[in-house]
């Protein structure tokens, strides 16, 4: 783990003038008694915690060298799932999911990682292995048998949502629709992340016939994860080596002003924000200007419509005249953006839409949090609040309402599998929303539409 | 484009949004992080104390000429301050969270629905004048260490906890909550002469949770079968003809329910419970009293706001701070806020600063005594060496001058510069920030944030 310093996070818990507030929204400590809450995790504790600040070092500082040595985070920190609702709240601004995931890096560096947790943080690792025999690897994972062994075995919940590997990897559609790919003077490039490469290529081909039916050529450089799932488990080694290798293989493209922009909130942010600061990379000069190269791909488009920039050859999504009903929620890791909710004023521009924001905290899903055999009852709770937000939208639960029901929206992968999971409807990337609007891609068959 | 971008999601944003988007504006909310209605008891307290006075206010109305003449309330006066409670009154009443004068004859019996409630609720035309005959009037509550606080409007669960009643008081508490000890508010309430005595109900019958906040507590209380339990636990430790006074725990979105459970046993346990002697005539045989944070009535109040907002089309935006400003000489073009990555730029043709005071994060006081207001750098009224900024007691009647540090506005709420002229056009501020007051001392933070936010947003509305 990179010695800490005296940065913003660290200090922010002097901000703290213990209001509660945060914990009055944390969805975690309101369903279980395993954590304790923002406040107690994170500027309390903290307190108490050596992270080897200077400021202690001398002995000088608020609590004695002797005394905070060898204190070592309390474990109800694990329970902490690192949504940010607590963040987002907090009157004075107080990084409390990052002094909480900081914590945890603590707990993992003193007493070594679980190897459930070192799978769980090798998102493209599992993701590549599965795509080289993508049917195997699906019969392998998704049987109840194989289930139950992992649960028993690493702890990863029996029932969590895990998602299919796909027989085209996006990497491997670019490579054989390339002559079709538009080339301009106009350049962006693509962060597709993990999830979309092996998981959802859809969704990272939606995005790029958006991005083309702007005018704009799309870049996909060889890349690799962004490091999130090392950073919520502990792993800060692993996550600073995956960092610096993203930043090495983007450099090229930034420095020649092109904007990086990404469908995964959390990938995205990650990149803005997470690893610089969590890694302390903020004086880092690639980290620098990836951080500000880096855009949420409604983030992006939003300006272009502010520009007056967006074409306007939205279509209804489907062809009878009742509303289209479509619950959205803004996942956690894109509400840490502060960036608003660019999808919704993206999306409101198709005719027809029924866009019915959620106010729900979170899915619970958190990552990771949610796969894990002792957290996925914990991820249901805190989702429920969602999942009831969903159901009351039906025009069979709600008197006064006309249309239909048939998806509910997210722009983050996992929640979308734990919305599936909760709901029993069928989920989209916004991205998949409007290129189905521009006419470019099949909503229901998730792939690109056939052009007639 | 946006008619109206308001900074800060406190009780003066959201009521200033509220008004100016029922105006037919469109309005937006961002701010740095929830508003301080977690903080608060969730009544509406006009103005409990003056500048130097020693005791409570007994009528506002009538005490506002004692005020400093450069006082949010005297640039207002009586008639547009009654105008704003009105306007509260009806949304209160509309989102199903009625607010009456603490004590009026039209006090809020839980059993019946709220005429008045009703009939603001149904109206829907401008505002109209406050017809209250006893406007200004302030009530003594109980506070939670058991003390009387000087309110004016109370959400009808915390009706019933008028101190000038005679009925018998039972404070019962949750054993294992914490922060409210019924024995030592029965025993305050004594030392005032109040007939009081305190029971302890146990919590393990309701739950088998350990942490017992209080928005745990009620999110339990939401739940029929916790509601019943609870009403039988009350009902067993009160004795003929007390009015029961708990933990403002009882539920964060179906109170009503438990209240009207709680009195509707109580009063069939013995009739004489909801038989006040006192001329005011507030029925209800069971109150809440407010909890230190996070507070569940200041919870209600801001649900209750947030979701008008949201039918009225407004987007209440948190987690974003204001972190830069463009002007072209008197008007500002546009504000950013911070972001992951780059600033984020909002564009409006006004703007509300509603950011708070010191404590709400819109005026900052570094560490060498230099005390700026975060957005826009407006002049303050403020002391201005750090020595000056504390009296020497915690607890000093006279507050503490830090406190009083604010925004000078003129009659349309304009911060001023040092010459009195407006700094800019289209910028205008309301709440806890503005200068010439100190809300905590005076105990009028709603007060402030409902009449100047109103005046405020109605400013921007006219000035169209
Ligand atoms: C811990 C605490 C305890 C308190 N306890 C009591 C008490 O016991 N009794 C009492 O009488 N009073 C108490 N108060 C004070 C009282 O709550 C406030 O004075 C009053 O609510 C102010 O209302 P307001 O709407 O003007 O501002 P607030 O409710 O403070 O709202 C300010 C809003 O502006 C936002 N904001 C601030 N700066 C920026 C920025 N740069 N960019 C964007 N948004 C910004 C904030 O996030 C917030 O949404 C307490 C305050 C605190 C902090
Ligand atoms: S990040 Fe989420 S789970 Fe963790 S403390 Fe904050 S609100 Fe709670
Ligand atoms: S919301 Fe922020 S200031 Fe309030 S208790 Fe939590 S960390 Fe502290
Ligand atoms: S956050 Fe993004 S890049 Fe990182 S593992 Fe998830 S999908 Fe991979």
């Amino acid at each position: 783990m990179p010695a800490a310093s005296l940065n913003s996070v660290g200090l922010s818990l002097n901000d703290c003038i213990k209001c509660n507030v945060c914990t009055s929204y944390c969805p975690v400590s309101q369903v279980t008694d395993s954590f304790p809450g923002p406040k107690y995790a994170a500027p309390q504790s903290e307190r108490f915690r050596d992270f080897g600040h200077p400021f202690y070092a001398d002995g000088a500082g608020p609590i004695s060298r002797t005394l905070a040595a060898g204190q070592m985070p309390d474990a109800s920190v694990d329970y902490c799932s690192g949504c940010r609702v607590c963040n987002e709240v907090c009157p004075t601004g107080v990084r409390i999911a990052e002094i909480n995931a900081r914590a945890r890096a603590r707990i993992v560096e003193a007493r070594g990682l679980s190897l459930r947790n070192r799978i769980l943080g090798r998102n493209e690792l599992l993701g590549r292995i599965g795509s080289f025999a993508p049917g195997l690897a699906n019969l392998l994972l998704h049987n109840p048998l194989s289930r139950r062994l992992a649960a028993a075995l690493f702890g990863v919940a029996e029932k969590a949502p895990l998602p299919r590997w796909r027989h085209e990897t996006l990497s491997r559609w670019l490579a054989r629709t390339r002559a079709q790919r538009l080339r301009s003077e106009q350049k962006v490039v693509y962060f597709h992340g993990c999830a979309t490469q092996y998981y959802e290529p859809f969704v990272g081909i939606a995005a790029i016939l958006v991005l083309e039916h702007l005018g704009y050529e799309v870049i996909v450089p060889p890349q690799n994860c962004c490091g999130l799932p090392m950073l919520s488990n502990g792993e800060f080694g692993a996550a600073e080596s995956h960092h610096r290798r993203n930043v090495a293989r983007l450099t090229e493209f930034v420095d020649a002003g092109y904007p990086v922009i990404g469908t995964s909130t959390s990938c995205t942010l990650t990149l803005k924000e997470e690893a610089p600061e969590l890694l302390d990379l903020e004086n880092d000069a690639g980290t620098r200007a990836l951080k500000f190269a880096t855009w949420d791909i409604f983030e992006w488009l939003r300006e272009r419509l502010d520009q007056g920039r967006l074409p306007s050859d939205l279509r209804p999504l489907h062809q009878s005249d009742q509303p289209f009903i479509l619950p959205y929620h803004a996942p956690c890791q894109l509400r840490a953006h502060r960036i608003g909710k660019p999808a919704l004023e993206l999306l409101a521009r198709i005719p027809g839409l029924d866009l019915r924001e959620s106010h729900a905290r979170c899915c619970g899903i958190a990552g990771t949090y949610g796969y894990k055999t002792e957290k996925y009852q914990i991820a249901m709770d805190v989702g429920a609040e969602l999942f009831d937000y969903v159901a009351a939208q039906s025009p069979q639960s709600d008197q006064d309402s006309e249309g239909s029901l048939s998806f509910t929206a997210c722009d983050s992968e996992t929640c979308r599998w734990q919305l599936e999971h909760g709901t029993g409807l069928p989920s989209r990337h916004p991205i998949e929303l409007l290129a189905a609007a521009y006419g470019l891609y099949d909503l229901h068959a998730r792939r690109q539409a056939n052009r007639n | 484009m946006l008619d109206l971008l308001v900074i800060g999601a406190g009780l003066t944003g959201l009521f200033a949004a509220y008004t100016a988007a029922r105006a037919g504006l469109r309005v937006r909310v961002i701010a740095r992080g929830a508003g301080s209605t977690h903080w608060h008891a969730g009544t509406i307290d006009l103005l409990g104390y003056l500048p130097n006075g020693q005791d409570a206010v007994a009528n506002w109305a009538q005490a506002l000429p004692e005020l400093p003449p450069a006082h949010p309330y005297r640039l207002l006066g009586v008639h547009a301050i009654a105008q704003a409670l009105d306007e509260f009154q009806r949304l209160a009443a509309a989102a199903g969270l009625p607010y009456g004068r603490a004590g009026a004859a039209t006090a809020i019996d839980p059993t019946t629905s709220n005429p008045k409630a009703e009939r603001l609720s149904q109206r829907d035309g401008p505002a109209e004048q406050f017809d209250d005959l006893n406007l200004g009037q302030n009530a003594g509550l109980v506070s939670p260490v058991g003390a009387a606080r000087p309110v004016y409007l109370a959400p009808a669960a915390q009706q019933a906890g008028i101190l000038e009643d005679d009925r018998p008081l039972l404070i019962v508490g949750l054993d294992g909550m914490p922060d409210f000890y019924p024995a030592l508010i029965a025993e305050n309430l004594q030392r005032q002469g109040r007939p009081a005595r305190s029971a302890s109900l146990p919590l393990d019958q309701l739950t088998e949770r350990c942490d017992h906040g209080p928005l745990h507590l009620a999110r339990l209380l939401d739940r029929p079968a916790a509601q019943s339990k609870l009403t039988e636990m009350v009902v067993d430790v009160a004795a003929a003809g007390e009015r029961v006074g708990l933990p403002a725990v009882l539920g964060l979105h179906d109170h009503a329910r438990l209240l009207k459970k709680i009195h509707r046993a109580l009063v069939t346990k013995d009739p004489k419970t909801s038989q006040s002697q006192d001329p005011h005539g507030s029925v209800a045989a069971v109150f809440e009293i407010p909890t230190l944070p996070p507070s569940v009535p200041g919870l209600r109040l801001e649900t209750a706001l947030r979701a008008r907002l949201d039918r009225l089309g407004v987007r209440v935006e948190i987690g974003m701070e204001a972190c830069g400003f463009h002007a072209a000489g008197r008007r500002i073009e546009w504000i950013e806020t911070e972001t992951g990555s780059r600033p984020l730029r909002h564009t409006a043709r006004n703007y509300l600063l509603a950011t708070g005071g010191v404590l709400g994060g819109g005026i900052y006081a570094d560490r060498r005594g230099r005390v700026k207001e975060t957005v826009f750098d407006l002049p303050l009224t403020a002391p201005q060496t750090r020595t000056q900024w504390l009296r020497p007691l915690f607890l000093d009647k006279r507050g503490h001058p830090i406190f009083q540090a604010g925004v000078p506005v003129d009659r349309l709420f304009r911060p001023l510069d040092q010459s009195g002229a407006p700094v800019y056009d289209n910028l205008q501020a309301a709440g806890a920030i503005l200068a010439h007051t100190d809300p905590i001392r005076e105990r009028s933070r709603e007060g402030i944030a409902v009449s100047t936010g109103y005046a405020a947003a109605n400013a921007v509305v006219h000035g169209r």
